[in-house]
């Protein structure tokens, strides 16, 4: 396999596997923030903003492999 | 007039030099910056020493000693000056040299002429109104842009057909593929095309066109600081106690941006980070939600303006701490504030992870930003894309709109993404701050519960 197909195969691969992994931590974290609300109701808005700010530390990440993918990705191509 | 007129010479091209030195360091070769300022400060001290020995020759005591050994080393000082002008003439680049030698004239010249202008009826008058006075700077930028523009046009004229016949080979080869495709660029991941792309597909060649290219992002982003301030301008303009819309709107946003950054930073230190960061979030939301437009481009969508942001916010939370801590305090802070024992022996393990985590905050920062924006541009292409070649077979100019539903979800991400910058660039300055306990990650999450 040589360095272009192994990029191809590799990059959306990667990509679901960061996909994955935030995905994981945004259903904890919606869950927490959610029974939160559930017990709490009075605090909505505090809980949400601390959702909301976690849940972008969370996603970032899949945006991390997501840039990657985008900067390697021109190399895929054979010249 | 006279020798104090020569004294605020001197200083004026002094710093002006300074400027004109650093910029054509940055802009030509750092070599040259030195020659220009090489330049200026051998004439500088050549019309000092000149005006020491006219002075020295025309006081009344001229005839005394103290006066002719003035005048004796103010000519001594002339004839070094001249040794290590030739000795400069010959190590620098001798037309750099030059240009800094007349830019005291040129001071000089300006001076005089401004002298003659303000007191003057016509001056006057354009300084008499705010929109005239407007007016004529506009005019005078406008000038010296065609000036400047026409001047680089051809020295630049080569290079230009050298990138329009590159161009249009480009084009020629991708023509069907692009065609078919609907929305095309050049180089790069496709995007929407926005007014400055089909500018520069219609006038390749163009150098207004290709300056705008080139600095597309700043043209977009300065594009829109233009609006925000029009906008801040004209909704304070005339205050009323019953708002009208505008100053209602903007009312609404700042006392929710208040509240917000209040309610994070508390009352002593909110209101004074409150101006910056609540700019931070009204300039970001418009660069996001501008590329919604059509035939607009989001700024953030390029990495150069998120790092740019980023940084300023790198930039000042360091300033603050400092500002707020001291330059002890700041470092005691980096080193995880050591106040037992084992907080010292574990200093050389603190300071670099305290390091590393600042470090990391404009990069993170900068690549969510750039990333969630453009990969919210990537998905609307890719869906209109798609929605072109659902079509294709018809051979039609339009497809079927896909990317609709996801123009909603694009503005969530926008706005989203403007508050999370905001809140965590609030969060970064808090850690800064001088906390009663000190665990930082403690009081965060402390003043968040409140």
């Amino acid at each position: 396999m040589d360095f272009h197909a192994a990029l191809g195969l590799g990059l959306p691969i990667g990509i679901g596997i960061a996909a994955i992994g935030s995905g994981i931590g945004l259903g904890g974290i919606g869950n927490g923030a959610m029974q939160a609300i559930g017990r709490q109701p009075e605090a909505t808005g505090k809980i949400q903003l601390n959702m909301i700010i976690i849940a972008a530390l969370a996603e970032a990440l899949t945006i991390y492999a997501f840039v990657t993918m985008f900067l390697l990705s021109p190399n895929i191509i054979t010249k | 007039m006279g020798l104090e007129f020569l004294t605020r010479v001197r200083r004026a091209s002094l710093l002006a030099g300074l400027v004109a030195a650093l910029l054509v360091a940055t802009a030509s070769r750092p070599l040259h910056g030195l020659a220009l300022f090489a330049g200026l400060a051998w004439c500088l001290v050549n019309l000092f020493l000149i005006e020491k020995l006219i002075v020295a020759a025309t006081s009344p005591d001229r005839n005394t000693m103290p006066a002719l050994v003035r005048a004796a080393l103010a000519i001594g000082g002339m004839v070094a000056l001249f040794t290590v002008g030739a000795v400069l003439l010959m190590r620098l680049s001798a037309i750099w040299l030059v240009i800094g030698f007349t830019f005291p004239f040129a001071v000089i010249v300006l001076k005089a002429v401004s002298l003659l202008i303000l007191p003057s009826k016509f001056w006057r008058r354009v300084t008499g109104s705010r929109w005239r006075g407007a007016a004529l700077v506009a005019l005078l930028v406008g000038a010296a842009w065609l000036l400047i523009s026409s001047a680089g046009g051809a020295s630049q004229r080569a290079h230009g057909a050298h990138a329009a016949r590159v161009a249009a080979a480009q084009q020629a080869g991708g023509h069907e593929a692009k065609a078919e495709a609907g929305e095309a660029e050049e180089t790069g991941p496709q995007k929407f095309p926005n007014v400055i792309t089909v500018l520069h597909r219609a006038l390749p060649g163009a150098p207004w066109v290709q300056f705008l290219h080139h600095y597309e992002a700043i043209v977009f982003s300065l594009f829109i600081a233009l609006m925000l301030s029009l906008l801040a301008f004209l909704a304070t303009r005339n205050p009323q106690s019953i708002p009208g819309p505008l100053q209602n709107v903007v009312e609404w946003l700042v006392e929710k941006l208040y509240d917000f950054v209040v309610g994070i930073l508390g009352p002593k230190y909110g209101p004074r980070y409150l101006p910056f960061l609540g700019t931070l979030f009204i300039y970001i939301l418009a660069m996001n939600l501008f590329g919604l437009i059509p035939f607009m481009d989001s700024p953030t969508s390029s990495l150069n303006v998120t790092v740019a942001l980023a940084l300023v916010v790198f930039v000042y939370s360091q300033y603050i701490g400092f500002r707020e801590l001291g330059v002890v305090g700041y470092f005691d802070h980096l080193m995880g504030n050591p106040r037992t024992f084992i907080g010292w022996v574990l200093v050389p393990l603190m300071l670099p992870i305290h390091v590393m985590g600042e470090l990391a905050k404009p990069i993170s920062l900068s690549c969510r930003l750039f990333g969630n924006i453009f990969g919210e541009d990537m998905l609307l292409v890719a869906f209109a894309t798609l929605g072109v070649t659902t079509l294709s077979f018809a051979h039609l100019p339009f497809g079927i709109p896909w990317q609709v539903p996801f123009l909603f979800l694009a503005l969530l991400t926008s706005t989203l993404q403007a508050l999370v910058f905001t809140v965590l660039s609030t969060i970064y300055f808090l850690l800064m701050l001088p906390h009663d306990d000190h665990a930082p990650e403690a009081e965060a999450q402390h003043a968040h519960a409140h």
